[in-house]
């Protein structure tokens, strides 16, 4: 089981995926609401996972990954991303995101790509 | 013509048979007689081996036939070639994406689209793909960068094993903007008629679709039992959401206060 970091810019996806993970048994170390609060709790926080939504005021998912891939390049990143943006997740995957779920999440899904990336 | 072999079913057997595929209709002879015209179909279903042909005589009670996969692909190409449907030549893609990522192997491929009762089939040589019109989510006209240049597409999102699956057509503009008003006018049924939900309802949506729990609703979004009831009731109402179970909440009688009592006493 993982050592979550959830971010995402709206506290109802936050609370969605940190329930889905916890029913996981996920431990949720952290979470963000922008990608420069990302980078600096990733770097507090050395989380297993990072769930990442692409959308963000400040600075969007795609440069926080890159933020947090310059920091720690073996970093494992799950994209959020919403129906429709497959050119978004193109440039995660070139970016270093290591998987993806799509809005509006399903919990069995978002376990899957968890545990597929965790490697557990 | 060609002939091919089928089985039809015939007041609730299957007979085996040999079918024509003839210029202007499906025949066969025999044990059971067939005669389908293509111009009077107006309906096409294919589930696994099954062929479901709906003709305008007899609506209610499609023809069933089986056979193997190759038999039924010859069988459906010809059938979308020539029944009552809206078609149009193009070149099209589905799926295009999947689950929001594009899928692997996805090509434009050279054929058509049909517009049937209850569904839209894309056809190629090879390929007879059919989006159920009830699964369809939405239909857009957009653009896709094709070889390098933005063109005119019609996205077409359908729901398949609780995966968004987008396809895609492509044609003059002007054909694609028939095209368009009239997979909106096939779909209008689930359209949501202006009602709009608030966002306390499209969060219970979102929650339910996500896999929760009426506790776990209750507890995410801190409202009430009743207040959650009265949202489902509002989802039901607008055909959003359906009951799959009745849970009963209890609680304890004095006899089962003792008995609880009486089993935890050391």
């Amino acid at each position: 089981m993982g050592r979550i970091l959830v971010v995402d810019d709206t506290l109802f996806m936050r609370t969605l995926l940190k329930n889905i993970l916890f029913s996981g048994g996920h431990m949720i170390v952290g979470e963000a609401e922008n990608g420069d609060d990302a980078i600096a709790k990733y770097q507090e926080l050395n989380p297993d996972l990072v769930t990442m939504d692409i959308v963000m005021p400040k600075k969007n998912g795609i440069d926080a990954l890159k933020g947090i891939r310059t920091i720690d390049p073996n970093a494992k990143v799950i994209m959020c991303t919403a129906v429709g943006q497959e050119q978004m997740v193109k440039l995660a995957v070139k970016s270093g995101a290591r998987g993806y779920i799509v809005k509006p999440f399903q919990a069995p899904k978002v376990l899957e790509e968890v545990k597929n990336v965790l490697g557990t | 013509m060609v002939s091919v072999p089928v089985k039809i079913e015939d007041r609730g057997r299957w007979a085996v048979s040999k079918l024509s595929i003839e210029k202007d209709g499906l025949k066969a002879s025999g044990d059971v007689n067939l005669d389908i015209p293509y111009r009077t179909i107006v309906d096409l279903e294919a589930k696994g081996n099954i062929l479901s042909i709906t003709a305008k005589e007899r609506e209610n009670q499609p023809y069933r036939l089986a056979s193997v996969e190759k038999v039924l692909n010859v069988l459906k190409r010809q059938i979308l070639l020539s029944c009552s449907a809206y078609r149009l030549s193009t070149f099209f893609m589905s799926p295009a994406v999947r689950g929001g990522v594009l899928a692997q192997n996805a090509a434009w491929e050279k054929g058509g689209i049909a517009v049937l009762k209850s569904g839209i089939w894309f056809f190629s040589q090879d390929h007879q793909i059919c989006v159920p019109l009830a699964d369809v989510a939405s239909i857009e006209l957009t653009k896709r960068e094709v070889q390098g240049k933005d063109l005119d597409v019609v996205k077409v999102d359908h729901i398949e094993d609780t995966e968004v699956v987008t396809s895609l057509v492509l044609c003059p503009l002007t054909t694609l903007q028939v095209l368009y008003n009239f997979l909106k006018e096939s779909t209008k049924s689930m359209d949501m008629d202006g009602a709009e939900l608030d966002p306390k309802s499209a969060q219970v949506a979102m929650l339910v679709y996500s896999g929760m729990d009426t506790a776990a609703i209750e507890n995410m979004l801190s409202i009430s039992h009743k207040e959650v009831d009265h949202i489902y009731d509002a989802l039901i109402g607008l055909g959003l959401a359906e009951v799959v179970v009745i849970r009963r909440e209890v609680k304890l009688t004095t006899k089962g206060v003792r008995y609880i009592t009486d089993a935890t006493k050391v």
